[in-house]
């Protein structure tokens, strides 16, 4: 029974996740190496790469302090709107990415709310970078604050009422002891957070406008190539976009094999 | 330290955890804060600590009002149920913990935190483990390291949180011994937290009883334990006989014997009569019906391990414990399923609650 069941597992795997990365790379690398760099040295590729980095160099930051300041609020207080704070930061999980995208448009679209003040004032946020940072902040926004909430839940607030009693101020208290008890938990909530950021599709898709060079993002530029049948550079980037996320997952596994004792020492 | 509660209430909703408390605290005691979950005793610790507020009341140290004085600026040393050691620091980091938070102007210089932090280690007798975590000690060890980081910012008063609530029978008679020893040698004003009547007792200079979010009696052990101030705090302290009777005409009577009680009767009506074990006495049954005035018992067990005996007596269907010492019970010559006869030399009488 438990050998059929363990079985079943590695081949539901195997089918539907290890064969579709083993199929990216295959495609990627079908013409040679020298097409496969040639997909990633082309500019706009070069471009998308850029522009995904930075997005999520801004995005992850922002999620970061965002993230510990609601979890922190929602495990150490009490007060009104709690309930309503905490299912606000379930949003971004329960509606449709392109809706979230929609949004923004709606807001800050030409046609928009803000619309017409925004270009009297010449900033430009949709088919354009901000956008695109604003739509990936917000659907990134539950990975780092749904990770901490439970754990500083069970942590409690003795820690933090010890270390006050003790003399130290409010931002020692967070610094010396609050951060040190949740570093773990962080730290995953940022691994996926930066995942997320990346690979996000959807709600990017439709504020960027997809103008080449400028706001198309990885996971765009790879749809772009594909609809013109250029799959050796399509799957470069896809494959590129895969790395990433490999290379996040092994961080984890890596960071959780060689501090285990430590991860352990602070669930207790 | 002294210090003065004033009419302190306080309420979590629609709960009263305090209700009007006023308490003095003597500067150098050991005060034990004794009652049952829910008897607001952890709360008044927290509100001297400055962990939870009042909503009404005041407290003052040595005369001064604390309203203004935030947790962080009250130097009271507070050790937790729970320990809160930090638990990503060594032990040496933990007890110098209070000392590295201080403002640049009054933190000592690292020589003299480390000299420190060595001294109050080995006082707690924990200098071979400075280098450990929380989580590689016992839980008597991490009390004490609790212990050391709570004195390490030299505090006015210490409040301690039910100290041995979680640890083995053993320990917690050790540990206990050794605070008192400790307190003696410091004087530090000190108010510990507890459930445990014997605790209480046994540890304290004064206790302070409570129940419902009120002080039911302040006193010394001795006092408490020999002129409780009602029935609630007979029950509480334990260890005590309740038989029901009636109050007639202001007398006590048990099985239409009238007894003789301390203190005020009461109105007429059912009442309950309490008696310690050892104010049980016990004598030898006459052949001929039992004296005027005294009731009789028969042996329902008896435990005679020791230098005191324990025995359970049967009383008219009513079971009632007695204590004697093991010379007396040899006089008396008595056994399971023997009979002899009964009268208390202290008992307090209580209108029975309806």
């Amino acid at each position: 029974m438990r050998l059929a069941l363990i079985g079943l597992a590695i081949l539901f795997l195997a089918a539907f996740l290890a064969l579709p990365l083993v199929a990216v790379f295959s495609q990627a690398l079908a013409k040679g190496v020298g097409a496969f760099l040639k997909g990633l040295a082309d500019p706009d590729a070069l471009s998308a790469i850029r522009l995904t980095l930075t997005i999520a160099a801004i995005a992850v930051p922002l999620n970061l302090v965002f993230g510990v300041a609601a979890s922190w609020a929602i495990a150490k207080f009490n007060f009104r709107g709690k309930s309503l704070l905490l299912a606000l930061i379930d949003l971004p999980f329960s509606v449709s990415p392109v809706i979230s995208g929609l949004v923004y448009v709606l807001l800050f679209g030409l046609h928009g709310s803000f619309g017409p003040w925004l270009r009297d004032h010449g900033v430009q946020i949709i088919f354009a970078v901000p956008g695109v940072v604003m739509a990936t902040v917000f659907v990134t926004f539950p990975f780092v604050a749904r990770e901490l909430i439970p754990l500083m839940q069970e942590q409690g607030v003795e820690d933090e009422e010890a270390a006050i009693v003790l003399g130290a101020s409010g931002w020692q208290t967070f610094r010396l002891v609050t951060l040190p008890n949740i570093r773990w938990g962080l730290l995953y909530g940022v691994l996926l957070c930066n995942a997320r950021a990346m690979g996000e599709f959807g709600a990017v898709s439709v504020v960027s406008g997809h103008i080449r060079g400028k706001t198309n993002t990885m996971p765009l530029h790879v749809e772009i190539l594909y609809n013109e049948y250029n799959f050796v550079a399509a799957f470069a980037v896809a494959s590129l976009l895969a790395l990433l996320a490999l290379v996040t997952l092994a961080a984890k596994a890596a960071l959780e094999w060689r501090f285990a004792d430590q991860i352990a020492a602070a669930k207790r | 330290m002294a210090i003065e509660i004033r009419n302190v209430e306080k309420t979590f909703g629609a709960f009263t955890a305090l209700g009007g408390v006023s308490l003095d605290v003597r500067s150098g005691e050991l005060l034990a804060l004794l009652g049952p979950s829910g008897s607001g005793k952890t709360t008044l610790l927290r509100i001297i600590a400055g962990l939870d507020h009042a909503d009404a009341g005041e407290v003052s140290f040595d005369g001064q009002d604390t309203r203004d004085r935030a947790a962080r600026d009250r130097k009271v040393g507070f050790v937790f149920q729970h320990y809160a050691l930090f638990r990503h620091m060594t032990v040496f980091d933990n007890v110098a913990f209070g000392l590295r938070v201080k403002k640049k102007a009054e933190r000592p210089a690292e020589m003299d935190i480390r000299r420190r932090v060595d001294q109050l280690l080995t006082m707690v007798q924990l200098s071979h483990l400075a280098s450990r975590y929380p989580s590689q000690l016992s839980g008597g060890q991490r009390q004490r390291v609790a212990l050391a980081r709570a004195l390490a910012i030299e505090p006015k008063v210490l409040l301690l949180d039910e100290p041995f609530g979680a640890l083995d029978a053993k320990v917690r008679k050790d540990l206990r011994k050794w605070l008192r020893h400790l307190h003696d040698d410091m004087h530090i004003t000190s108010i510990f937290v507890t459930h445990d009547q014997e605790e209480a007792l046994e540890l304290a200079d004064r206790v302070v009883v409570m129940n419902h979010g009120q002080i039911i009696q302040v006193g010394t052990p001795a006092e408490v334990y020999d002129h409780p101030a009602d029935s609630f705090v007979f029950d509480f302290l334990g260890g005590v006989n309740r038989l029901n009777g009636v109050i007639e005409a202001g007398v006590a009577r048990l099985d239409g014997k009238a007894v003789r009680v301390d203190g005020a009767v009461g109105a007429d009506g059912p009442a309950v009569i309490y008696v310690r074990p050892h104010q049980v006495e016990l004598g030898v049954a006459p052949a001929d019906g039992v004296p005027d005035g005294k009731w009789s018992a028969r042996v329902s067990s008896l435990h005679a391990a020791g230098p005191v005996a324990r025995l359970e007596l049967d009383l008219a269907g009513r079971a009632l414990e007695a204590q004697l010492s093991r010379d007396r019970l040899s006089d008396l010559a008595l056994e399971v399923g023997s009979w002899c006869t009964v009268d208390f030399r202290h008992a307090r009488v209580f209108p029975a609650k309806s």
